[in-house]
C-alpha cells in the first residue's frame, strides 16, 4: 500500500504540474519521499513520522510544514509555486447518511 | 419540489421558436416562464404566447452577469405569488436565457442559492443547435461551445432546412458532449415526450441519471476522453466501491483546484460503506448540489461512474486523483 501510494502520488504530481501549467520535475527518491523541482523552488514530500497529526510532511525551500493528507499536499504545493492561485476556502459538505 | 428546465443556445438558434412550440403542448401546461433579454427593449416574450395556465416573466440584461440578483429575485418573487394563489399554480419553471449567456452560473444559482434550492430543483439544461449554421457558431464563438458542453440534451433546430443537420455537425456535438442525446427539431417543433426525464419528471428524480451517463455506460473500465478545442468530457469508472471521505476530498480538490476549468461534473457512486444504495453527485464549476441517495441502483451496473467536462484540465489528473485519495483514505482507515 504504502509503495503503491507513493507512486500514484509522484505521478499525480507529475500531472497537477501540468493542470497548473507549470513546468517542472518530480522524482521519487530512493527512500520514501518525492521531490519536486519548480523554477528555484525546492520541494520535498515524505511520509510525517508516527505520532504527530499529520500523514505528510512538505518542505518547501527548507521550511517544513505539515499536511493532513494529499489535499492538503497539493494545496501547500501549488501556493508555493502558482503565484495566480489562491487558496480556497471551498469545503464540500460530507456525504449525509442514506436515510433509512 | 418544482422542477426548473434551462433552455440555453447561441443567438438565432432557435430558443423562444422552441419555447413557443413546447408552451402550446399539453404536457407542458401550467408552467412559469422566464425569458431574459440582453438589451434596453426586449423582443423575445412579445413572440412567445402563454396558454392560460401558464405565464411568462421577463428579465433583461445579461442573466449571467445577474444572476445573482436578477433570477433569485424573480424566481422567490413567482414563489410568493403562486402562493398566494396571485399566478396559475406551476409546477415547473422554463428560463430560457439570453444567446449570450453562459449557462454555468445560471445553473450554480439553481443548486446552491438558499433562497431558492430548497423549492426548485435544476430538472435539466437543453440547449438549441441551429442545424444550419451550428458548426460555424462553434468555430467562432466559444460561448456556443460551452452551451453545448454543459447540456443534458441537445435540440439540433432548422432540421428541415437543406444541408442541415449534417454528419460533420453530428459528430462535433458528439465529441464535445456525448451524453446529450439529440432531438430534431422540424419547422420549431420538437416532440415534447422527449423531454420526459427533464423538466417533466424533475420532482421524482433529483437527477436525469440515464441520460448523462450514456456517455459512460459502454463496456470499458477505464477512462474515455472527447474532445473539441480544450474542452473534454471524461467518464470515469470504478468497479470497486469508493469510501464516503475520498469521494467528499476528490470533490473538494476539484472544486479548489478547476476553479471554471470544471464545467460541469455528474456522477453516480457506490460508496464502501452503503453499497446497496448509489449516491448521486453533481457540480457545476465549483458549486456543487449536496449528495443525494438514490432509493436504489437503476440497473444491475453498480460501477461508481463519474463524468466530468472540462476545459483544460489532464483527464489523467483526475483519474489519479481519484485513486490517490482513495488509496490514502483507505490505508488511514486500515491502520485504525
Amino acid at each position: 500500500m504504502k509503495d503503491k501510494l507513493k507512486a500514484i502520488t509522484c505521478e499525480l504530481l507529475a500531472q497537477s504540474l501540468l493542470a497548473w501549467d507549470l513546468t517542472g520535475r518530480v522524482q521519487s527518491e530512493n527512500d520514501d519521499a518525492i521531490t519536486v523541482a519548480c523554477h528555484a523552488t525546492r520541494i520535498r514530500i515524505e511520509p510525517a513520522p508516527a505520532g504527530l497529526p499529520f500523514r505528510w510532511i512538505v518542505t518547501i525551500n527548507g521550511r517544513k510544514r505539515g499536511a493532513i493528507s494529499l489535499v492538503a499536499v497539493l494545496r501547500q504545493i501549488r501556493t508555493a509555486l502558482d503565484p495566480g492561485y489562491t487558496a480556497s476556502r471551498v469545503r464540500i459538505a460530507p456525504l449525509p447518511a442514506p436515510p433509512a | 419540489m418544482i422542477g426548473a428546465l434551462v433552455i440555453t443556445g447561441f443567438l438565432g438558434s432557435g430558443k423562444t421558436t422552441l419555447l413557443r412550440h413546447l408552451l402550446g403542448q399539453r404536457e407542458f401546461s401550467r408552467t412559469a416562464v422566464i425569458i431574459n433579454e440582453f438589451g434596453e427593449v426586449g423582443l423575445d416574450h412579445e413572440l412567445v404566447e402563454a396558454s392560460a395556465d401558464s405565464f411568462i416573466e421577463l428579465t433583461t440584461g445579461c442573466l449571467c452577469c445577474k444572476v445573482r440578483s436578477d433570477l433569485v429575485a424573480t424566481i422567490e418573487e413567482l414563489l410568493k405569488r403562486r402562493d398566494r394563489n396571485e399566478v396559475p399554480p406551476f409546477t415547473r419553471i422554463v428560463i430560457e436565457t439570453s444567446g449570450l449567456a453562459d449557462p454555468a452560473p445560471i445553473l450554480q444559482t439553481l443548486i446552491a442559492e438558499p433562497g431558492i434550492a430548497g423549492r426548485i430543483a435544476l430538472a435539466g439544461v437543453v440547449t438549441t443547435v441551429d442545424g444550419v449554421n451550428g458548426a460555424s457558431t462553434l468555430d467562432r464563438e466559444y460561448i456556443s461551445v460551452k452551451q453545448v458542453a454543459l447540456a443534458d440534451r441537445l435540440v439540433l433546430t432548422k432540421s428541415d432546412l437543406a444541408g442541415a443537420a449534417a454528419p460533420p455537425l453530428l459528430n462535433r456535438l458528439a465529441e464535445l458532449n456525448a451524453a446529450a442525446p439529440v432531438a430534431f427539431a422540424h419547422h420549431g417543433k420538437v416532440d415534447p415526450r422527449v423531454f420526459e426525464g427533464d423538466a417533466l419528471d424533475a420532482r421524482a428524480r433529483p437527477v436525469d441519471i440515464d441520460s448523462w451517463l450514456v456517455g459512460a455506460a459502454g463496456s470499458h473500465a477505464h477512462l474515455h476522453e472527447r474532445h473539441d478545442t480544450e474542452i473534454q468530457t471524461c467518464a470515469t469508472v470504478r468497479e470497486e466501491p469508493i469510501r464516503a471521505v475520498a469521494l467528499t476530498l476528490f470533490l473538494e480538490t476539484l472544486a479548489e483546484h478547476c476553479g471554471g476549468g470544471l464545467l460541469r461534473l455528474k456522477g453516480i457512486v457506490n460508496i464502501a460503506e452503503c453499497p446497496d444504495r448509489p449516491a448521486v453527485v453533481h457540480g457545476v464549476q465549483h458549486v456543487f448540489h449536496p449528495p443525494a441517495w438514490l432509493a436504489r441502483w437503476p440497473s444491475e451496473d453498480r460501477r461508481s461512474r463519474i463524468v466530468c467536462i472540462t476545459r483544460r484540465i489532464p483527464r489523467r489528473w483526475i483519474e489519479l486523483l481519484l485513486d490517490a485519495l482513495d488509496i490514502e483514505v483507505t490505508s488511514v482507515s486500515d491502520r485504525r
